[in-house]
């Protein structure tokens, strides 16, 4: 049988590294798609094309069309930055008038 | 879906439709090279469509950047020839659909006074595509801007605006009549 030899010293402080405070930077900044205001489009088509190419509840669609409407834009997306790049020339396929920006970015 | 027309508006849509069949369609032109030698000798750039000058081009293929030219123009290589082929295949379908809609008569090979035109779900989705860019092209060229009714509504008679701007105004209610049918669909 060993004898286990316990010894006892006094108790260690652990100097704990800093969690940093500020977070892990994201894999990628997110990129958004701006849809702006233009006087040709129909706001009744705006919505249609938030509602079926985004797929948005009709509130959340008016709403932004909205915005696009009255404060000359809104952010309409989210994501990397080739979504928004796929996300702008749906836009333009529907002609809707959309630019893509880092999210950061936004004025 | 069923869409009635008279006779002269089948012939209307057809004319704006095909017009705007070849502006879309032509190929875009080539943006100066900006490398070395190819630019100062004044080359193009073939795989790069320069920037519209045309404001009705560009309002149907705008920038896909504010403020960044170098990304702009990358965007544009990688979108314009195909956003031109999608809306020339928006347009092709529409006139298609003009042209087998009912009401051709068989026998002198010309349209009734009414045609009625039938469309499925993608149909529609042309029409409505279709529909917005010949309202851009024209508004574009018309010049319109917001909260302008007015100025438009008391155009003279003789001032050659004014039909251009009454068919721009027919287009808004028949898309605006489209968009209310599509949308009742939706979830």
């Amino acid at each position: 049988m060993r004898h286990l030899r316990i010894v006892t010293t006094a108790p260690v402080e652990i100097e704990r590294p800093e969690v940093e405070e500020t977070e892990a930077p994201a894999p990628e900044t997110p990129w958004v798609t701006v849809v702006w205001n233009d006087p040709v489009n129909l706001m009744s088509y705006v919505t249609y094309v938030f509602q079926a190419y985004f797929a948005y509840p009709k509130t959340k669609a008016e709403e932004l069309m909205l915005d696009v409407h009255e404060k000359g834009k809104a952010v309409v997306s989210e994501g990397t930055r080739e979504e928004m790049e796929r996300d702008v020339e749906a836009m333009h396929s529907y002609g809707l008038w959309a630019t893509l920006q880092k999210a950061g970015d936004l004025g | 879906m069923t869409a009635s027309f008279h006779t002269a508006e089948v012939e209307l849509l057809r004319s704006l439709v095909g017009q705007l069949l070849e502006l879309v369609h032509d190929e875009p032109e080539a943006k100066e090279s900006d490398d070395g030698w190819a630019a100062a000798l004044g080359l193009a750039d073939e795989d790069t469509p320069a920037r519209p000058t045309d404001p009705v081009l560009l309002r149907l293929f705008p920038d896909g950047y504010n403020g960044d030219d170098e990304s702009a123009s990358d965007f544009r290589r990688f979108t314009e020839r195909g956003l031109r082929e999608a809306k020339a295949g928006t347009a092709a379908t529409v006139l298609t659909s003009l042209a087998t809609s009912e009401g051709m008569n068989p026998e002198e090979r010309r349209p009734r006074d009414k045609t009625r035109v039938e469309l499925n779900a993608e149909e529609a989705d042309a029409w409505l595509r279709t529909l917005t860019d010949l309202r851009l092209a024209l508004g574009t060229r018309l010049g319109i801007s917001d909260d302008d009714e007015d100025e438009w509504a008391n155009l003279s008679d003789d001032d050659p605006r004014r039909h251009i701007h009454d068919v721009y105004d027919w287009l808004g209610w028949l898309q605006e009549t489209l968009v209310r049918t599509l949308s009742a669909g939706l979830p």
